[in-house]
């Protein structure tokens, strides 16, 4: 029998308590509908997806949750500076508001002139934060884009990747007020907008890690997706390093052995509480880390599990939690911190949307020795989650700056804070 | 391995969804430091086009009143930052401050939402058919039960018809994308374009 009229009963029962939010926002009371499925095996769903493409084949207990809209002008700094009194951190630390009004902030890094770009995920705005005597300013530098959230730094240009392209800008710092036309690196990309806003990681050869999530929730993944590539934008070669990934946005290069390590969001529309989101490590080139097939290293897919063993997949370095949202990470290279958060990882989690109680929205210190072993994860700070399901702000992106503090880009709030030691 | 959790009752979801109203009140309350006040003071440079009142009575042109605060908002900071591209709006959104947006926002937001047009002699099966294609999309999943919208989704009840009409078939045509993964551009490329008229004709006077 069909799951969807399986369900049939329970979706009537819904009528009155249908949480539909849309496009995040309020029930609409009267959604006595079915149970929402989408068959997202076909091509035309890739190309074409439904406007709720982020919705999955609902169970009765999800049905109705959707992502949040945050506020559209961010926060004001009265707002971010109120938000921060409740954010916890261990003892010594401090967080403060570093800029705001840099709408939709996504993924920061740091030019060789100590310019801090930043990526925006809904605005189609880079943004060049730079120190004028001690205050910031936030310069617009690009817009009209699509969705230009990660973008990397190196030897005076900047690379921003904006879906299918891969952008270089050369000597951007010089010319913020007026950025050069680009050159493109790369464009071998998919067109998908879902789950095709990327971030950038350049290794210690100049070459980029960039990941391709699939187009959709759950599903056999179009080629070409559901994978992570490391690029040289110089030539425009890649060669494919992982496979099975779903949604990645963020990783780093880690300092001790040079192995790319990943945040990856699990699939949703399973329950509250599975599957958990993951932290990995690529170990060996063409790995498979389990994605449709296996979730959080021990659950199969219930419907695209297609008779694979989890054991034919790299388990995760460490679960997360369920809808947790881990996205930005880093290794602490500074020496601000004390001595032992030395090369620890440092993760923005960004949140739940399909979850009834929203967690992450924190950033998670993890201890791990170079192979993944002995893994340890820690809330390191806290407080963005209001009551139930509402933000103060949403980590999104983590760098460490020049003098060992820690900068936290938050798109809903449109800031940047800095979290520092002693000082 | 955790198990699949079976549904649960139907007392959980009636807990949760009071749950949740409440938690939607206490955030149109929380929105911004804006001031509706300053809001309406800088709408005189709006409302030469969108009407006295948030009302608009030109061509081609929406009406502003009733909009969600945060539609309007976002509407405008994609004008600012190019994302929706328009010869009018581009130029007038760039000059404006996210103090001034959030000041219009609140405004305009404020603002009694126009009724819904009437005619003498009503075009019944239009006004079926677009019905038929409002419900077979799920247009209402995201702009609400009674299309008056809701958070970054926009009022498309009782919108200028014409205006309707242009938005639907700039998003058919691919001239406007949506900001986010609002993707308008999607939900109606299946359409036929006297489905999207037939729309227009429905939203206008839905009742
Ligand atoms: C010269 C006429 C004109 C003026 C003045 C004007 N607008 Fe507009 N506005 C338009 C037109 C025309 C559109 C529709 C653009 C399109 O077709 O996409 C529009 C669209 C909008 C939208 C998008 C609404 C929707 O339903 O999509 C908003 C919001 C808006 N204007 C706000 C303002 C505000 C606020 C001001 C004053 C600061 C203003 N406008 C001044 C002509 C004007
Ligand atoms: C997944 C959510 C979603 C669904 C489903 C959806 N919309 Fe929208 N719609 C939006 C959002 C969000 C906007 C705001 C514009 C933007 O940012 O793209 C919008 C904008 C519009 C506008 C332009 C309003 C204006 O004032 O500019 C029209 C008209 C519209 N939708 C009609 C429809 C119709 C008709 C359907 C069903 C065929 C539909 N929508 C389905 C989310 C949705």
């Amino acid at each position: 029998m069909k799951l969807q009229s399986l369900m049939r009963p329970w979706a009537a029962s819904l009528a009155v308590a249908a949480l539909s939010l849309g496009f995040g926002g309020l029930p609409s009371a009267a959604q006595a509908q079915d149970l929402k499925h989408y068959d997202s095996t076909k091509p035309d769903f890739w190309k074409h997806p439904p406007p709720d493409w982020f919705l999955g084949d609902e169970t009765a207990q999800q049905k109705g949750l959707s992502p949040k809209a945050g506020p559209a002008t961010g926060m004001t700094e009265e707002e971010i500076n109120a938000a921060l009194k409740n954010i916890k951190l261990p003892k010594g630390f401090h967080i403060s508001l570093y800029a705001s009004g840099v709408l939709s902030a996504r993924q920061m890094a740091w030019g060789d002139k100590g310019t801090l770009f930043v990526g925006a995920f809904g605005v189609g705005n880079v943004y060049a934060i730079v120190d004028n005597g001690g205050k910031k300013e936030v310069k617009t530098i690009l817009t009209g884009m699509k969705m230009p959230t990660g973008l990397a730094f190196r030897d005076g240009a900047l690379y921003v990747a904006d879906i299918d392209r891969i952008l270089k800008y050369e000597n951007a710092e010089a010319n913020l007020d007026k950025m050069p036309a680009p050159k493109v690196v790369y464009d071998d990309m998919p067109p998908y907008v879902a789950h095709g806003w990327k971030y950038l990681t350049f290794d210690k050869h100049g070459w980029l890690y960039v990941a391709f999530g699939p187009p959709f929730n759950i599903g056999l993944p179009p080629s070409g997706t559901s994978q992570i590539r490391r690029i040289d934008p110089d030539t425009g070669l890649s060669e494919v390093v992982a496979l099975g990934v779903r949604n990645s946005v963020g990783g780093d290069v880690d300092p001790r052995s040079g192995k790319y390590w990943f945040t990856e969001n699990a699939r949703d529309w399973m329950s509250d509480d599975i599957p958990s989101d993951k932290l990995n490590v690529i170990s060996r080139l063409g790995e498979h880390f389990g994605y449709p097939y296996c979730h959080q290293g021990n659950l199969p897919d219930p419907k695209y599990a297609m008779g694979h063993k989890c054991s034919e997949f790299t388990p995760p370095v460490l679960n997360l939690g369920a809808h947790v949202a881990p996205l930005g990470m880093k290794f602490y290279t500074g020496k601000q911190f004390p001595a032992k958060y030395k090369n620890n990882i440092f993760i923005a989690e960004h949140g739940s949307w399909n979850r009834h109680q929203y967690q992450g929205a924190n950033i998670t210190r993890v201890v791990v020795d170079t192979k993944g072993k002995r893994a340890k994860a820690s809330v390191f700070a806290s407080g963005w989650i209001k009551g139930k399901e509402d933000f103060t702000g949403r980590p999104a992106d983590l760098i460490v700056a020049a003098d060992g503090s820690m900068l936290v880009a938050d798109d809903w709030a449109g800031a940047i804070y800095r979290i520092s030691y002693g000082k | 391995m955790p198990a699949l959790r079976p549904p649960r009752r139907a007392g959980f979801f009636m807990r949760i969804a009071k749950l949740l109203a409440g938690a939607v009140l206490a955030q149109a309350g929380q929105l911004h430091a804006a001031d509706v006040q300053a809001g309406k003071v800088k709408a005189q440079a709006c409302i030469a086009c969108h009407g006295e009142q948030g009302v608009s009575s030109m061509q081609n042109t929406p009406s502003l009143a009733g909009q969600p605060d945060g539609f309007i908002q976002w509407q405008l900071v994609y004008f600012r930052g190019k994302t929706r591209k328009d010869d009018i709006m581009g130029p007038i959104a760039a000059a404006l401050t996210n103090a001034d947006i959030r000041d219009l926002g609140a405004y305009f937001s404020s603002l009694s939402p126009p009724p819904p047009l009437t005619d003498a002699d009503p075009d019944t099966p239009r006004f079926a058919r677009g019905a038929k294609l409002a419900q077979a999309n799920r247009c209402s999943t995201c702009h609400g039960e009674t299309y008056a919208g809701q958070q970054a989704v926009a009022r498309i009840a009782h919108q200028r018809e014409d205006y309707l009409l242009k938005a639907l078939r700039d998003f058919h045509q691919g001239k406007r994308t949506g900001g986010g993964i609002a993707a308008m551009p999607d939900a109606v490329y299946r359409l036929s374009d006297e489905d999207l008229q037939a729309l227009a004709h429905y939203l206008a006077r839905f009742q």
